[in-house]
């Protein structure tokens, strides 16, 4: 037990007087975040799904259906239930849902009543203003097509748009627990790696082997030293956030933290195995480097993950940076509880077990 | 001698790495209280044979009871009463003497006071100083006093003084002496002789992967059976001159075109060497006699030097 807290304080001290290290591990994803937060600001790829709800079921809103598959601009999903589509919406899925309420045919074959236009709900999702904007544009230019055929240039049909989210999210929101999985990451999974793999090859390891020090206690204090400082580091990465971008953490401090610990595990994990696998500690960094680089791309860190290409999603589904970013996405964003996300909780816990299980056999103290 | 109570024996050690044999089947026993040298050329094994004593590298064949303790069995109570400096450690440079020792110490269930072991490996003034800052001679004094952090009876050093200057050689020698008069029992590997001399009960010769002699330091020499030696160049290329020919000469060795020869008679010896040198019409240089030291018995064994170049 003394060992293991003299050797957890033996790595907090070296963190600690690794002053350049230190420093670089910290400014790096700060930098990024204010450089990014600043510039793309509300910003978000493009691609529109629009999902439909025909409660009518009549020849004209049948038409109105074929005319939105017709439109290139657009991804038509037909929607059974109401409600469905509007979850969907909220999580993304759908960037704009047309509900064409019973009567719509009905009350198009009619005459037109004075000059009341028929209101077609449109709903979408305000954390997503530009891709909603431009959504919206289309469906409209539709709208009014429909209309202008269906009366001599007497508006028949009009959007009535409603908004769903009541959040206000932006690209930063998006941003920081992206950059906050990032960190955790790189500083587990290239730091573990690099460190271990230089610690063997200047034989400290083989004289810690010359003691009757324990594998398993060497392991434990790496595991707690590191827990601690990034942690740290998370906290004030948040901090940061907070102070220039005002953003909240909404969920509670428990899910976001377990989370944070649950990633820092699993990527001290995969970092031992690097460790155990690179043969010299040169190796050790560009192995690394091979594995967090598309982590970093495809994970969700900076750009949402429906954004990939479709062939890459079953990948990216089981990468585990895009497990933590979503999890503390949600819970920082719209404060998802921790049993809502046992999926996550539970991948990145198979991670965890997987890697640590393989790193026992990898591990070599020379 | 046989007297003495045993704290090492080494059993028909075997390393072989790959098709290569380091170590062939080296048996020894090393006394309790005794300074037990290990003496040998680059490669010659000493190094792998101190490492499989300690456990850091597992035999191929033969084992070895330290301490009471069988190393292939029951490691850790041997590395209990072990303490281990290694030929090549390095340490987390950016900790600080005092430190390193705390955390080396909390590795182990009984530990001596660290601020007199401080003192005692003259380490007081640099006892916060960040092991990066230390100099040769403290780095490798901070490395015995890891190896003594939890009072072991048995320790190791693998070249405790190579890459010291003469001063801090001799600093080491007064601490390795000290810990003799704790009653430690140490065995060392080294390639000088003096200081093999110097600090060594016995010592054990090793070339190439074999024990080729153990013995005392005066023994050793005695058993030479010449007490002095010629040593000299000839000037020009020298070709077939019959060295062995020359009166009271017992061994002949040669490094490079340096020329030793063994004796009993020195005098006889000398003037045989002169004449055949006029005979012959060669020319002496850098002649010079000497009394014959453990260096000579070394190259008289392997035909090598201790220290190459
Ligand atoms: N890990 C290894 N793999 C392969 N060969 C090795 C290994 N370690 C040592 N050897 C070889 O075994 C032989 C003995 O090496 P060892 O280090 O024991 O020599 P030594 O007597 O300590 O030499 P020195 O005086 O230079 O320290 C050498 O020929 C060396 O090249
Ligand atoms: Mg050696």
């Amino acid at each position: 037990m003394r060992a293991y807290w003299q050797l957890t304080l033996s790595q907090l001290r070296i963190f600690l007087r690794n002053r350049q290290v230190l420093f670089w591990t910290l400014a790096f994803p700060l930098f990024l975040m204010v450089i990014l937060g600043s510039f793309l600001g509300n910003g978000n790829g493009i691609s529109l799904t629009i999902g439909v709800v025909d409660q009518d079921q009549s020849f004209q809103s049948k038409e109105f259906l074929t005319t939105l598959i017709e439109n290139k601009a657009l991804t038509v999903q037909i929607e059974k239930s109401e409600n469905k589509a509007l979850n969907k919406l909220k999580k993304d899925d759908l960037q704009l849902v047309v509900v064409i309420p019973k009567g719509y045919g009905a009350s198009l074959s009619r005459p037109p009543a004075k000059n009341a236009p028929y209101l077609l709900p449109v709903y979408f999702n305000e954390t997503n203003i530009a891709v909603t904007q431009v959504g919206l544009q289309v469906v409209n230019n539709l709208v009014d097509g429909i209309s202008k055929e269906k009366l001599d240039y007497h508006p028949v049909v009009v959007m009535d748009m409603k908004g769903v989210e009541t959040l206000n999210l932006k690209y930063i929101d998006f941003l920081i627990p992206g950059i906050v999985a990032m960190m955790i990451m790189s500083n587990n999974m290239n730091g573990v790696a690099g460190q271990i793999a230089a610690w063997r090859e200047r034989g400290i390891l083989r004289r810690m082997q010359g003691t009757t020090l324990k594998a398993s206690t060497f392991i434990a204090a790496q595991i707690t030293a590191r827990l601690v400082l990034n942690g740290m580091q998370a906290l004030i990465v948040l901090g940061v956030g907070h102070l220039i971008f005002g953003v909240e953490v909404r969920g509670s401090w428990f899910t976001l933290i377990s989370f944070v610990i649950l990633g820092i595990l699993a990527f001290m994990a995969i970092g031992f195995i690097i460790a155990g696998i690179a043969k010299t500690p040169e190796s050790a960094a560009p192995i690394a480097g091979f594995l967090s680089f598309p982590m970093l791309f495809l994970g969700g860190v900076f750009f949402p993950i429906k954004n990939m290409p479709e062939f890459l999603q079953p990948i990216i589904q089981i990468l585990p940076i895009a497990h933590l970013s979503h999890a503390l996405r949600e819970t920082m964003n719209v404060g998802a509880s921790f049993m809502s996300l046992g999926t996550e909780a539970l991948i990145l816990g198979g991670w965890l077990v997987g890697a640590f299980i393989i790193a026992s056999f990898t591990f070599k103290w020379e | 001698m046989d007297s003495q109570e045993e704290i090492i024996r080494v059993i028909n050690l075997v390393k072989t790495y790959g098709d290569f044999t380091a170590v062939k089947g080296v048996e020894f026993q090393v006394h309790k209280g005794e300074v037990f040298g290990l003496l040998g050329p680059n490669g010659a094994g000493k190094t792998t044979t101190l490492e499989m004593l300690v456990g850091l590298r597992k035999p191929d064949q033969g084992t070895a009871i330290v301490g009471g303790f069988d190393i292939t069995k029951e490691l850790k109570k041997v590395k209990e009463v072990i303490g281990v400096q290694l030929q090549s450690t390095s340490l987390f440079e950016l900790l600080t003497v005092e430190e390193i020792l705390h955390l080396y110490a909390s590795f182990y269930p009984k530990q001596v006071s660290i601020p007199s072991l401080i003192e005692e490996m003259l380490l007081a003034e640099k006892r916060k100083s960040r092991i990066k800052s230390l100099s040769g001679g403290q780095k490798q004094r901070l490395a015995i006093a890891l190896a003594l952090v939890h009072d072991p009876w048995i320790i190791f050093l693998d070249e405790p003084t190579t890459g010291l200057d003469p001063q801090a050689r001799r600093t080491l020698w007064d601490i390795i002496l000290q810990l003799k008069k704790q009653g430690k029992t140490i065995v060392l590997t080294t390639h000088y002789m003096d200081e093999a001399h110097v600090l060594c009960d016995r010592i054990a010769i090793m070339n190439q992967g074999e024990l080729i002699a153990l013995d005392t330091p005066s023994q050793l020499v005695k058993n030479l059976q010449s007490d002095s030696a010629v040593e000299f160049r000839f000037q020009n290329e020298s070709s077939e001159v019959e060295l062995h020919e020359i009166e009271g000469v017992t061994k002949v060795g040669n490094q490079k075109d340096v020329f030793v020869l063994y004796t009993d008679d020195l005098q006889l010896t000398l003037t045989s060497l002169i004449h055949m040198a006029s005979d012959k019409q060669l020319k002496l240089t850098d002649l010079q006699t000497r009394t014959a030291t453990l260096e000579d018995v070394f190259l008289h064994m392997t035909g090598r030097r201790l220290r190459e170049g």
